[in-house]
């Protein structure tokens, strides 16, 4: 089975071509420079036709579409999930949404020591992370968006030890280092998200999604939702 | 019979159209989110969650009332922009996905084009009423106000444009003033039917230079004259108000078409965008004395169908040179 997995939830536009009876896959990535837009729009067929172009196949060839529903940031998340869906109308391929979070700690489990938990950080903007935990690849965190010196106090307050990965990690660092949790290496690869991953989840994933019930994970509502119940706004 | 799928999400509504080669429109689906009436306007990210819920889905209705699949169709045409960037998006990034995947080429249009584009389609309504080019084009909406002069089938030049508050939005704004739901057009019309215009004098902004609109000034009027009356006064001749608001609207309307005309020397004039709807503006620019081309009415509005009608003459971009197409918010692609 062929299948086209892409990540669009970070500032990096991840693309993936997995053939699952050979288990050989490719991955093509755009991370933005600094100030750099991330460019999810531009980047995110163009990946995938090179994929294509190399493994001499056509979209028409790809049996199984995968995308990262996040969360992460709003417009990133549409482009992904719009173009999955676009794909998949014009082929007929079944479609697979997969947890940017999942995708983050899954490639992060076999560098966990046993009994390690490995928690995915997303940087949310606004002073605050999409954050969410694994333990033994059991869920221990529910996807959250939270300020991370709250996530560090829910860390420090609770069992175990962490490592946790994503480029909320990076970014602050220090507030969940103060929550006893070990960051990967600043130069790790583990802080992207990898689409070889979102490929292999979504071969183990029990069933297709339907077309439109496929919508990202945002984890926050719209801001006018927040507000609607102040007419002067 | 060449057929072109469109996609219109600038705004909204999630619009998805067929059209043949010819410009018989074979569908034209429009998705109205209705939602975000109880916000009294327009919120940008809650219109492109839904814009992403409903594409598909009204390429399927298109499609189907079409009579075709997607095996039958020649040409992708996406609106590009200006709009809300995250909304465009949306159409943009499925368009680009459904052409790249049947290997298709794509026609990136912009939304005033297509807005004029109307003007190319055939309707069983008025199967010989299609303007051909030259001519001049109102293009009035919440969303724009524009005097175009319409060179060719692809390409027209500003003659002006709003400097403040666009026409449907200044209706909006004094629907709101005189307690009116959103969005207020439609039901301002309504109240001014039973209203006298020569009651209130608003002004036309008849200073503005050139063939620009302004509608700040007018809203302004209408907001002092609601607070000096007191609130139950103002309710009280809410449609001499009305009527009196919608007739300065207008005015500005056509007297800056009926100056575009005298200095081009055009004898057409085209409307479109929902203010075209309007009956007062109607009847107004019907005495001008020129030919009047209005679209029917779900043809003036945003919709899909006008723009796979600008994407029959736009350059369409071969798979896969249109892979890093992106929206863009702001500005005209037009002449200047
Ligand atoms: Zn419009």
């Amino acid at each position: 089975m062929i299948v086209l997995g892409f990540d669009t939830a970070t500032q990096a536009t991840a693309v993936a071509l997995l053939d699952a009876a050979t288990g050989a896959a490719a991955e093509r990535r755009h991370e933005p420079a600094a100030g750099e837009r991330p460019g999810h729009a531009a980047q995110l067929l163009a990946l995938a036709s090179e994929l294509l172009e190399e493994a001499g196949i056509a979209f028409a060839a790809v049996e199984l579409i995968a995308v990262g529903l996040g969360p992460g940031t709003f417009t990133g998340l549409r482009i992904g999930v719009a173009t999955a869906r676009a794909l998949a109308q014009a082929t007929g391929a079944p479609l697979m949404g997969i947890s940017t979070l999942r995708a983050l700690a899954a490639a992060a489990e076999p560098e966990a020591p046993a009994g390690t938990g490995v928690l995915a950080v997303i940087d949310a903007r606004r002073a605050e992370v999409f954050a969410a935990g694994w333990r033994d690849g059991e869920p221990v965190l529910d996807p959250v968006a939270v300020a991370p010196a709250a996530l560090a106090g829910r860390l420090r307050d609770g069992p175990g030890t962490w490592l946790a990965v994503g480029d909320g990690a990076l970014r602050f660092r220090a507030d969940l280092e103060g929550g006893g949790a070990q960051i990967a290496p600043d130069r790790s690869p583990l802080h992207g998200v990898r689409a070889e991953t979102i490929c292999r989840l979504a071969l183990q994933a029990p069933q297709a999604t339907a077309r439109d019930l496929l919508v990202p994970d945002y984890l926050r509502q719209p801001d006018a939702a927040r507000t609607r119940n102040r007419p002067d706004r | 019979m060449t057929l072109i799928l469109g996609l219109e999400t600038s705004c909204d509504d999630t619009c998805a159209a067929v059209v043949t080669g010819d410009g018989d429109v074979r569908s034209n689906v429009i998705s109205s989110q209705g939602i975000h009436d109880a916000y009294g306007g327009v919120v940008p990210e809650i219109a492109s969650r839904h814009h992403l819920e409903l594409v598909n889905a009204a390429v399927d209705d298109a499609l189907r009332q079409a009579d075709a699949t997607l095996d039958d169709i020649d040409l992708v045409a996406v609106t590009q922009g200006p709009g809300l960037v995250g909304a465009l998006l949306v159409g943009v990034a499925t368009a680009k996905g459904l052409a790249a995947a049947r290997g298709l080429p794509l026609a990136a249009v912009d939304h005033l084009q297509g807005h004029v584009a109307a003007n190319f389609l055939r309707v069983a309504a008025r199967p010989e009423a299609v303007m051909e080019p030259p001519f001049l084009c109102l293009i009035a909406s919440g969303g724009h106000t524009l005097l175009a002069r319409v060179e060719d089938h692809a390409t027209f030049a500003v003659l002006g444009r709003t400097l403040d508050d666009a026409a449907g939005e200044a209706f909006d704004k004094g629907a709101r003033l005189l307690g009116l739901p959103f969005p207020g057009g439609p039901a301002l019309e309504r109240l001014a039917r039973d209203g006298d215009p020569a009651q209130f004098a608003f002004p036309v902004a008849r200073n503005v230079a050139g063939l620009d609109f302004s509608f700040a000034g007018v809203k302004t009027s209408l907001l002092y004259r609601v607070r000096d009356l007191g609130e139950v006064e103002a309710a009280g001749r809410a449609a001499d108000l009305a009527a009196g608001y919608q007739h300065a609207i207008v005015e500005a309307l056509a007297e800056r078409c009926e100056r575009a005309l005298a200095q081009t020397g055009l004898d057409r004039l085209a409307i479109g965008g929902g203010v075209a709807a309007n009956g007062p503006l109607r009847e107004r620019l019907a005495g001008l004395g020129v030919a009047i081309g209005i679209p029917p009415r779900e043809l003036c509005t945003d919709n899909a169908a006008m723009i796979a009608s600008a994407g029959r003459y736009a350059e369409a971009l071969a798979y896969p040179h249109y892979l890093a197409l992106d929206a863009y918010a702001s500005g005209e692609r037009a002449l200047a």
